[in-house]
């Protein structure tokens, strides 16, 4: 798999599939997007640059534990939900706000938004931890 | 500020998530870990106690998750949930603090705790929704995480990690086949009736049956649940995963399938069928009998035949859920009643006898029974456990299963079963010699073999394992000499399970925001 074109469309693709799993992540709520289908999109493209440069040359310059990113990830989600009871709601119970900012125009904040935040990261986390686990040789 | 307690239904379900997120961030702190798991462990057993007698004296509870008026997920918390909540907490608390010295400290520190915690939530949130999908979701992340946990390494190693793969892929597959049964019996639901809410369904499904327009599939949707929660139960053909599963896992795990996890099948069925499904209950109510009657028969026959301590217990367990179903498909009151006081008394008996189990493997360094013998000697307090354990399964006086028992058929003859009660009768007897055969391979006698299979290794079992053991031992006797408030309870649950209105009230006539 370690051709020079796997190489490249990997290098071109990589930022921008990126990007795109972050705008998918921000799209969510209300629009097609969130976190799990942001969270499967970046992993996607980790595991494509596993494969395509291999995972010990990846591994010698960057090597997360992605087992802490799903951790990460569950305590933000479990703590967003538990902060609607803080404020005498009933749990899950979603904060809504809405911003005028210069260029970006109405802006729609929603407290549901951090924990699809901590969705991505669990997402993020869990299946990057199994292909890393699972394509170690070790 | 609203008080804290009416939040208590989310935060038995949320919190033991929550605690599974720190847990993985704390895997290099195993200090931290273990006090950790165990305060909120205990925390949350407190507070599953107050959910009961919240419930008990305030009728059921419905708590709106998020607010999203009638398209959210209801929790909802009636005495049958909030019961099984109950023993869910207390079991898993014993077993947490049994496995603090049990399991080996690698797994324990990678990825034992958050592992358990998602179990706990898993339970508690299928015994708490009221939301038929829901179920469907909390039904996932037990099977899930219970396949970890199995796969978990006790001390010492006496289970070679080939059988608990095969068993764990046995698990997955079987459960997998069953979670999408359910799928699609739950989306068949969904289209018949328009709600995935159990209550709304239930209203709707009668007002059906009472137009006289009552669907054919809706029988066959009940087939469809039948057969899964039959799978989770390990009911009569569908039980060969159990005494695979089971055995392989680490004792404190096993304690927690073969005690609670699959009573979720038991609970399933009485809240599905006798919420849902009333008006199918007359087809079904034989067949579940019968397959009850299999169940108990093919569990204790093969019962009799095991070498390996654990696998007879597995198969043990399998025959005793049997009458578990059998209670059920009585369908009285005090068949029900009986069923739930038979229910408990099981859990709390076997999750003791595969912790002593446990213990007796840690000190023989085996499971097989023909290789022990004499250890009355060298581990009496062991003994004296498992003895309590093995009367109270078997039904003798003293102990809880023996009113568990009595009152199970006393309600079938009572119902005039005689053919199901007799079956059931002999089989009882069954139970008493193999768990009196176990007693006298395990205990009385000589060390098999000393030259072949060497002297019992040094292990005692430590503090923190005999406590949880003897703390069961303590709720068989209790459950056997004072059983009035358990059956007292059993009774006022049966009631409530067979007259859904409170139910559907508590779930429908709510402030819509």
């Amino acid at each position: 798999m370690t051709t020079l074109i796997t190489k490249t469309v990997t290098k071109i693709c990589l930022p921008l599939v990126i990007l795109f799993s972050i705008s998918l992540l921000l799209a969510g709520h209300n629009n097609p997007g969130g976190g799990f289908i942001g969270g499967v999109m970046f992993a996607s493209v980790i595991a494509l640059t596993y494969v395509a440069f291999g995972l010990d040359y990846i591994k010698s310059f960057f090597n997360p534990d992605w087992g802490n990113w799903f951790g990460f990830g569950l305590l933000l989600a479990a703590l967003t939900a538990f902060s609607a009871i803080a404020f005498s709601h009933n749990f899950f119970r979603s904060a809504v706000e809405f911003v005028h900012l210069p260029f970006f125009g109405e802006i729609e904040l929603v407290s549901a938004g951090l924990f699809d935040i901590g969705v991505y990261f669990v997402v993020i986390g869990g299946l990057l931890s199994i292909f890393k686990n699972v394509g170690d040789d070790e | 500020m609203i008080s804290l307690s009416t939040h208590i239904p989310i935060i038995l379900i949320a919190t033991p998530i929550l605690v599974a997120a720190l847990m993985i961030l704390l895997r290099k702190q195993p200090g931290i870990q273990k006090v950790l798991s165990v305060a909120v462990s205990f925390v949350m057993l407190i507070l599953s106690v107050i959910l009961l007698s919240q419930v008990w004296s305030g009728g059921i509870q419905a708590y709106e998750v998020g607010e999203w008026g009638k398209y959210g997920i209801i929790l909802v918390a009636d005495l049958l949930s909030s019961g099984m909540v109950v023993l869910t907490s207390f079991v898993s608390f014993l077993s947490l603090i049994y496995s603090l010295d049990y399991i080996e400290r690698k797994s324990l520190s990678a990825s034992y705790y958050p592992l358990f915690s998602l179990l706990v939530a898993g339970l508690n949130g299928s015994f708490l929704t009221g939301d038929i999908f829901n179920l469907f979701v909390f039904f996932e992340l037990l099977l899930l995480s219970s396949c970890g946990l199995v796969i978990a390494n006790e001390q010492g190693g006496v289970t070679k990690s080939s059988d608990k793969m095969e068993a764990t892929f046995k698990y997955l597959v079987l459960n997998m086949l069953s979670s999408i049964v359910m799928l699609i019996a739950v989306s068949s639901l969904y289209a018949t009736t328009g709600t995935l809410n159990m209550a709304d369904i239930s209203v709707k499904l009668s007002a059906m049956s009472a137009a006289g327009t009552l669907p054919w599939y809706v029988f066959a949707i009940a087939l469809m649940f039948v057969v899964v929660f039959g799978n989770k139960a390990a009911i009569f053909p569908l039980h060969y995963w159990l005494p695979d599963v089971h055995p392989t896992a680490p004792s404190p795990i096993s304690a927690m399938l073969s005690g609670v996890l699959i009573k979720v099948g038991a609970y399933g069925m009485l809240r599905v069928f006798f919420l849902i499904f009333i008006d199918t209950l007359d087809i079904f109510k034989p067949v579940i009998m019968y397959l009850a009657l299999a169940t108990i028969v093919v569990g204790a026959i093969s019962a009799v035949a095991q070498t390996d301590v654990k696998r007879l217990l597995a198969y043990s367990s399998v025959s005793q859920i049997g009458y578990v179903f059998l209670g059920i498909s009585f369908g009285s009151i005090y068949g029900i009643t009986a069923a739930l006081v038979y229910l408990a008394n099981h859990a709390v008996a076997k999750s003791m006898l595969f912790l002593t189990s446990g213990g007796i493997i840690h000190h023989a360094g085996t499971r097989d029974m023909r290789k022990m013998g004499g250890m009355v000697d060298s581990a009496p307090l062991m003994s004296l456990l498992f003895l309590v354990g093995a009367m109270s399964i078997a039904g003798m006086p003293p102990l809880g299963g023996f009113i568990a028992k009595l009152s199970l058929f006393d309600a079938g003859i009572g119902e005039q079963y005689y053919f199901a009660i007799g079956i059931a009768l002999f089989f009882a007897i069954f139970t008493l010699f193999y768990m009196f055969r176990a007693m006298l391979l395990m205990f009385w006698g000589e060390k098999r073999d000393v030259e072949k299979y060497g002297e019992y290794s040094h292990h005692g079992t430590s503090l923190l394992m005999t406590l949880p053991i003897v703390v069961l031992a303590l709720t068989v006797v209790a459950f056997g000499i004072y059983a009035e408030p358990l059956i007292a309870l059993a009774n006022a649950t049966a009631h409530q399970i067979l007259d859904p209105q409170p139910y559907i009230d508590a779930v429908l006539m709510r402030v819509v925001r």
